[in-house]
């Protein structure tokens, strides 16, 4: 039955609606720079209609809720991404050191210590007698020395570093992950009670990007909007509220620190994020540049003092070695080389025991064109190393241009679906303020009716 | 409805801004280097190869510095060796003088002390140094090749040996760069010491210059052929020299074509960037700067 009192509580209804719906438009345009911000639209619901015989009345209008506009897809899809991103971006800021130390473009690196060393003893080819000439032989042996001295130390320093930021980013990891385990609980609170926890969803959000930015995840729903997060490899990070700290123990080998999952030695299994990036070069990429400088320090030192002492020196006694002994089992090699004569007389460069013979120096030189190093001249051997370096920096940046292509992407999507439009927003709180208009309208007519009634029969 | 745009244009502006920025820095640093590898990474394959190139052209340096020493060596010994062929002739015709048979002891007597200056100078000669070592002493060269010595049957020693020394011309190639003196001086086929220690004994006792005067003439010979070694030395010096220059120029066209940039193409490209990054910026300034709905509305 249509009343007054009916009418006016439609309309009562109507006003609340509508000022809830301006409220929502607020908010949304409150948040339009906040990052992470999901924009809401007011959802209208019309009211169970009361049924007379014939007759359906309706009964206005109610604010069902502020609908949050999401994809749960994208979000993981764009953590996909930024562990990617995390990882190249890591990857190459540590081998950007790495490969600076041997940038041959620009003249850095071994090339040319090693081509002087070999020329020095071809100079001294030509007057082996000539004490200047022993002097620059043993000058540039010992820049070679140096040379590999210093790479070998940088690699080091640089390997360190990393160590620290392995730690590092294992704390920013147990930091996230505390407070996605307390979102998580509070948000499955939430849901139980009823209540909208998108807000909260969307710092969980936020987080767990972070966390994916630091290392590879997986991420598994489960109920009550709970969620569960490991590492690629399946290691438990995040159940419900419960977090699960990494942690780190020095490696007694290595002396580098090795990440532990619950008891479990996970350093190799990281994939992903800058955690994983980090890892790759301190685990693979420096130990392996550092094991090619050792074994090109020990075939060089090796070769030329084993040539050395089958020649003679200035004062027709035996060679004696030029270089230190390369410790057995070359690792340390790059790290310890140095020259162990200072006395140039010393410099076998005579093959019949006159000091004005070159046999051996002329032999001491062609070790630059013998295949000592791993069946390679050292110059070759050298630069497998480089382009090794070279390819994985390179590989590393096209891939993070493409990742970082397809994030962009990502990020567009989700502002196309999310972000809040200042247009949209505009046209939305004048339709929502012209309905408030009227409905206002109406009750003041309402209430000039209700007048008129009970005015009715009066003169 | 239609289809919804991302209303948050900045992220994506900044984006493209940072983007342009990156190929503007990347010509820059081609512009400033000439180069178009500046790092491992912008060419892996490139930088292996410079290795290499740069390895084979500082071989070619020091062959060309190898050269170069060695043909100081030569040049003195060739002007020594003139002067023994000169000294030789000297003798020849002193001998021939002393085996005219009208001479008086006494002129033979001037004339074998004349012949044993000759000898003197002779050892004089053999001891040439070169950068402080006897180039005639084989590798014992820090000692004199010759010294005189009446006891010897040729009237002198040999200090040196008969080792040579050989220096790398170029990849594989090697030259000796000496003669030891014995072979010079004391050839079994032609003694140049013996014959003039020969002379002098014929000349003070009168009998047996003919037969000194055709020993020296077979000294002359022998030290003659032996010069040949540095004449043609020096020819084999230049053709490696002129050898290693082109292989050098060529080395360096090399590396050009490894990591050098067309700087023609790069600055076209730094320019095309730079219009890009105006255009770019041009485009922010209207796009961030653009009126909403909110504008419109009556207040």
């Amino acid at each position: 039955m249509g009343t007054l009192s009916g009418a006016m509580s439609i309309i009562v209804g109507s006003l609340d609606a509508d000022q809830g719906a301006i409220s929502v438009t607020t908010n949304n345009l409150a948040n339009a720079n906040t990052p992470g911000y999901d924009r809401q639209i007011a959802q209208f619901n019309e009211n169970t209609p009361i049924v007379e015989g014939n007759l359906v009345f309706g009964t206005g209008v109610t604010l069902e809720q502020a609908q949050t506009v999401r994809s749960n897809v994208l979000q993981l899809q764009l953590n996909q991404e930024t562990q990617q991103t995390g990882q190249l971006g890591s990857f190459l800021s540590g081998m950007d050191q790495v490969q600076s130390l041997f940038n041959e473009t620009s003249g850095t690196g071994l090339q040319t210590p090693l081509s002087a060393f070999f020329s020095s003893l071809q100079q001294l080819s030509t007057n082996p007698s000539d004490s200047s000439l022993r002097t620059g032989v043993i000058t540039a042996a010992q820049n070679l020395a140096t040379a590999f001295n210093q790479s070998s130390s940088a690699l080091t320093t640089q390997q360190s570093n990393l160590n620290l930021s392995v730690q590092q980013s294992v704390s920013q990891i147990n930091s996230l992950t505390g407070q996605v385990a307390q979102l998580n609980n509070q948000i499955s609170g939430m849901t139980k009670d009823g209540e909208d926890p998108s807000a909260l969803v969307e710092q969980r959000d936020s987080a767990l990007n972070s966390l994916s930015n630091l290392i590879g995840t997986s991420v598994i729903s489960g109920d009550d909007g709970n969620i569960t997060v490991t590492t690629g490899n399946g290691s438990p990070l995040i159940v419900g509220d419960q977090s699960y700290a990494l942690e780190t123990q020095t490696n007694a080998a290595t002396g580098m620190q090795d990440v532990y999952s619950q008891g479990q030695d996970i350093t190799s299994q990281i994939s992903g994020g800058q955690l994983g990036g980090q890892i790759q070069v301190r685990d693979q990429q420096i130990p392996s540049v550092l094991n090619q400088l050792d074994t090109l320090a020990s075939s060089i030192s090796n070769a030329v003092n084993a040539q050395s002492e089958a020649g003679y020196d200035a004062n027709g006694n035996p060679g004696t070695a030029l270089f230190s002994t390369p410790p057995a089992g070359v690792t340390g090699s790059a790290a310890s080389m140095s020259v162990v004569i200072s006395d140039p007389s010393l410099v076998a460069a005579s093959s019949d025991g006159t000091s004005g013979s070159n046999g051996n120096a002329n032999a001491l030189a062609a070790i630059a064109n013998q295949p000592i190093a791993d069946g390679e001249t050292p110059a070759d051997y050298y630069s497998g190393t480089v382009f090794q370096i070279g390819n994985a920096v390179s590989n590393a940046t096209a891939e993070q241009t493409a990742a970082q292509q397809v994030t962009q992407q990502l990020q567009n999507q989700i502002g196309a679906l999310s972000g809040v439009s200042l247009d949209e927003e505009a046209a939305n709180l004048t339709q929502f303020e012209q309905a408030y208009d009227a409905s206002a309208r109406v009750v003041t007519m309402i209430s000039d009716m209700m007048t008129e009634a009970i005015n009715l029969g009066q003169d | 409805m239609s289809i919804r745009v991302d209303p948050n244009l900045s992220s994506e502006l900044i984006a493209g801004l940072d983007l342009n920025q990156q190929s503007v820095n990347v010509d820059l640093e081609e512009l400033s280097t000439g180069k178009d590898v500046n790092s491992l990474g912008d060419n892996p394959s490139a930088a292996a190869s410079l290795v290499g190139n740069q390895t084979q052209s500082a071989q070619v340096d020091q062959f060309l510095s190898n050269i170069s020493s060695v043909q100081g060596l030569l040049q003195v010994g060739d002007s020594t060796m003139s002067s023994v062929v000169n000294l030789m002739s000297q003798a020849i015709s002193l001998g021939v003088e002393g085996a005219n048979g009208t001479l008086s002891a006494s002129d033979r007597q001037s004339i074998a002390s004349q012949m044993s200056g000759i000898m003197q100078q002779m050892v004089g000669l053999a001891n040439t140094t070169y950068q402080g070592n006897y180039i005639f002493a084989g590798t014992n060269d820090q000692t004199p090749a010759f010294t005189l010595d009446a006891s010897a049957p040729d009237g002198v020693t040999y200090n040196g040996n008969t080792d040579v020394n050989n220096v790398q011309l170029s990849t594989g190639q090697t030259m000796a760069v000496n003669v030891p003196g014995s072979q010079i001086f004391q050839n079994s086929s032609g003694d140049v010491f013996g014959a003039l220690n020969q002379m002098i004994t014929a000349l003070q006792s009168g009998t047996g210059v003919a037969a000194a005067n055709t020993a020296l003439e077979n000294a002359f010979n022998a030290v003659n052929s032996q010069r040949v070694f540095y004449g043609n030395g020096g020819a084999e010096l230049d053709t490696a020299q002129s050898f290693l220059n082109q292989e050098n120029v060529e080395l360096t066209q090399q590396q050009t074509d490894l990591v050098g940039a067309d700087m023609g193409a790069v600055a076209s490209d730094y320019s095309q960037a730079q219009v890009q990054q105006q255009a770019l910026l041009a485009a922010s300034g209207k796009i961030l700067g653009q009126p909403t709905l909110f504008d419109y509305l009556p207040t």
